[in-house]
C-alpha cells in the first residue's frame, strides 16, 4: 500500500464535523417535536385531537379549550394576505427583471430588502398606531358602504370598522411578506436564459407575451417556493398580529372583527394560564401549528418535484 | 444577378462606446445561403443580430446606416419591429423551446399573430414541423413537453417554430454549435433544403459547415468586412491575404 492511497484524517475530520452539524438540525427538531408533545400530553388526554380542533369553545374558566377558532383565524389571514401579497409581489418582481430601467432597478431592490429588515414588532407598532386608524376611519367605512352592498359579499363586511380586526392584521402581514415573495421572484425570474427570452421576441412576442409565456411558466418553481416560504412566515407571523387582531376567541365571516391566531394565543396567554390543563392546551396549540407547517412544506415539496419533472429531462 | 433580398449599406453598429462594425455594406441574395465566418470577436454575431434588430432589447445600443428590406430601411425609427421579427426569423447557438408543449411551441408564433382556429394552428403546425424534418420524431407526441426532445431535435423544433409564421428570412445564429455531428449534418442539409423558400444568413464558427451550405460568404474581422464573394470563390482563390490566411488556418 502506497501513502497516497490511505484515507487522508483531515478529511474524515472534516466529514466527521459537517456531519455532526448536520445531524444537530435532525436532533433539535426532533427535541422541539417531544418537547411540544409531551408537554401537550395532558390537554391531548383531556380533548383527543379530532375534538380539539372542532371545539369553538376556548373557556379557561370552565377549562374547556378548542382549536376551531385559532385555527379559522390563521387560515383567513394566512390566506388573505396571500392573496394580497401575490399579485403586488409578482407585480414588483415582474418591474425589476424585465421593465425598469437600469437605474432603478438596484435603488428598488434595496427597498424591498429594507421592508424584509424592518423588525415585526416595528410593524405591529405601525399597525396598531397609524394603519388601524386608516383603516377604521376610512377604508373599512368605504369597503362597508361598497362591496358590503353586493349581495353575498356583504356578510364579509359587517359589524362596526374598529380598525383592530382580520383585514388589518391581514394587510400587515401580506406588507410584510411581500419582500420575501419578490425577492425569491425576482431570482428565479433571473434564472430564465436570455436567449429563450430572446427567442420569443425573436417569433414577435411583446414584452408582455415574453413574461406571461416564458419567464412566468419558466420560473414557476421558484415562484411558488417563493409563495410557500411566504405562507410559511405568514402561519408563524406573531408580534406584527398580536397588536392588531384583538386575540378574540371566535369565529366571525365579517373581516372587520377581532378574532385570534394560533400565534397570538400563545403569545398573549402564556402568563395567565393558570392551569396546568390551559398550560397543556397552549403547547397543543403549539403543536398543531409546528405540525401545519411541516404539512405545508411537505406539501410544497412535493408539488415541486412533480412539476421538474414535467419540465426538465 | 440574383435579387437582393436585404442589402446593408454603411452599417455602423456600437455598443456604447464601443464601435462594434465598421461601415458594412453586403448584399444579401434572396433564396441563397449568405454564410458569415470570421474569428471570435469579430462582429459576425453583431451583424446577424442587427437584422432583427435583437440589439434594441438591451440599452445603450446604436445604430447607423441602413439596412434595406422590402425598400424601407429597416433600422428607421418607423419600424414595428413585431413585425419585423417574423418576417425575419432567428435560430440560436443553442435550442431554446419554450416550457410547453411541442405543439404549443411551433403554434406559439401564430397565436400572437391571432391565429385561434384548432384546425389551422394544426395544418400550420404539421407544415412547419414537415419543413424542419422533425414531423414523422414527434407526430405522435405532440403534446408532450418540448424538453422531452434530444438536442438536435429541439434545435429542428426551434427551426419549425421560426418557420411557423413563414418568414423570409431565417437567422442562424451558429445553429450547430451545441449539436453532435449527427444532428449538425441533419441541420446542414435542412438549411439547404430551406432556401428554396427562404432566405438564410448563418453565422458560423465552422469553415467547413460554410463551405458545405452556403452560396455566399462574407468575411469579418474585427468589426470589419474584409470580403464578400461567392462561397467557392472564398475558399479556393480569395482576393484578400486575411481572408486566405484565416482560412488556411493561419490565425483564428
Amino acid at each position: 500500500m502506497t501513502k497516497g492511497l490511505k484515507k487522508n484524517p483531515v478529511d474524515f475530520l472534516f466529514g466527521t464535523l459537517t456531519g455532526i452539524a448536520s445531524l444537530s438540525v435532525v436532533v433539535l427538531i426532533g427535541g422541539i417535536f417531544y418537547a411540544l408533545l409531551s408537554e401537550s400530553k395532558l390537554a391531548i388526554e383531556s380533548f383527543g385531537v379530532f375534538k380539539f380542533i372542532t371545539t369553538i369553545d376556548w373557556d379557561p374558566v370552565a377549562e374547556v379549550f378548542g382549536a376551531a377558532t385559532t385555527l379559522y383565524g390563521t387560515a383567513v389571514t394566512t390566506a388573505l394576505s396571500l392573496l394580497f401579497a401575490i399579485p403586488v409581489a409578482l407585480g414588483i418582481a415582474v418591474f425589476i427583471t424585465e421593465i425598469a430601467p437600469g437605474f432603478l432597478k438596484g435603488p428598488i431592490g434595496v427597498a424591498i430588502e429594507l421592508l424584509a429588515a424592518i423588525p415585526s414588532i416595528i410593524y405591529g407598532m405601525w399597525g396598531l398606531f397609524t394603519l388601524a386608524p386608516i383603516m377604521e376611519m376610512y377604508i373599512e367605512p368605504f369597503l362597508q358602504s361598497t362591496l358590503g352592498r353586493v349581495p353575498g359579499l356583504g356578510i364579509l363586511f359587517e359589524g362596526t370598522p374598529m380598525g383592530i380586526d382580520l383585514l388589518t392584521a391581514s394587510v400587515i402581514l401580506s406588507i410584510m411578506i411581500i419582500p420575501f415573495t419578490a425577492s425569491v421572484a425576482r431570482d428565479s425570474f433571473n434564472l430564465t436564459p436570455p436567449i429563450v427570452k430572446e427567442s420569443a421576441y425573436a417569433v414577435g412576442a411583446t414584452k408582455w407575451e415574453v413574461v406571461k409565456d416564458v419567464v412566468l411558466p419558466y420560473s414557476k418553481l421558484g415562484v411558488f417556493g417563493g409563495v410557500v416560504l411566504s405562507l410559511g412566515r405568514a402561519l408563524g407571523e406573531t408580534m406584527a398580529v398580536a397588536f392588531v387582531l384583538g386575540n378574540n376567541h371566535q369565529i366571525t365571516t365579517s373581516l372587520f372583527d377581532a378574532a385570534a391566531t394560533i400565534t397570538v394565543s400563545l403569545a398573549n396567554e402564556f402568563t395567565e394560564a393558570d392551569t396546568d390543563l390551559y398550560l397543556s392546551s397552549l403547547y397543543y396549540l403549539a403543536l398543531i401549528l409546528f405540525v401545519m407547517s411541516f404539512i405545508t412544506l411537505a406539501i410544497a415539496k412535493f408539488f415541486l418535484l412533480r412539476a421538474e419533472r414535467r419540465y426538465s429531462r | 444577378m440574383e435579387e437582393k433580398e436585404i442589402e446593408v449599406k454603411e452599417l455602423n453598429f456600437y455598443y456604447g462606446q464601443v464601435h462594434a462594425l465598421k461601415n458594412i455594406n453586403l448584399p444579401v441574395y434572396k433564396h441563397m445561403v449568405t454564410a458569415l465566418i470570421g474569428p471570435s470577436g469579430c462582429g459576425k454575431t453583431t451583424l446577424l443580430r442587427c437584422f432583427n434588430r435583437m440589439h434594441d432589447l438591451y440599452p445603450g445600443n446604436r445604430y447607423t446606416g441602413e439596412i434595406i428590406f422590402k425598400e424601407k430601411n429597416i433600422l428607421g425609427d418607423d419600424i414595428d419591429l413585431i413585425d419585423l421579427r417574423s418576417r425575419i426569423g432567428m435560430v440560436f447557438q443553442k435550442p431554446t423551446p419554450f416550457p410547453m408543449s411541442i405543439f404549443d411551441n411551433i403554434a406559439y408564433g401564430l397565436k400572437l399573430r391571432g391565429i385561434k382556429k384548432r384546425s389551422e394552428l394544426s395544418e400550420r403546425v404539421e407544415r412547419a414541423l414537415r419543413h424542419a424534418a422533425l414531423w414523422d420524431e414527434v407526430k405522435d407526441k405532440l403534446n408532450e413537453s418540448a424538453y422531452a426532445l434530444s438536442g438536435g431535435q429541439q434545435q429542428r423544433l426551434v427551426i419549425a417554430r421560426a418557420l411557423a409564421v413563414e418568414p423570409e428570412v431565417l437567422l442562424f445564429d451558429e445553429p450547430t454549435s451545441a449539436l453532435d455531428p449527427i444532428s449538425t449534418a441533419k441541420i446542414e442539409e435542412l438549411a439547404v433544403q430551406l432556401k428554396e423558400e427562404v432566405t438564410i444568413i448563418i453565422v458560423t464558427h465552422n469553415m467547413q459547415q460554410a463551405a458545405r451550405i452556403s452560396d455566399w460568404t462574407g468575411f469579418l474581422m474585427l468589426g470589419e468586412l474584409i470580403e464578400f464573394d461567392r462561397t467557392d470563390k472564398i475558399f479556393t482563390s480569395p482576393s484578400q491575404k486575411l481572408t486566405e490566411d484565416y482560412i488556411t488556418g493561419r490565425f483564428g
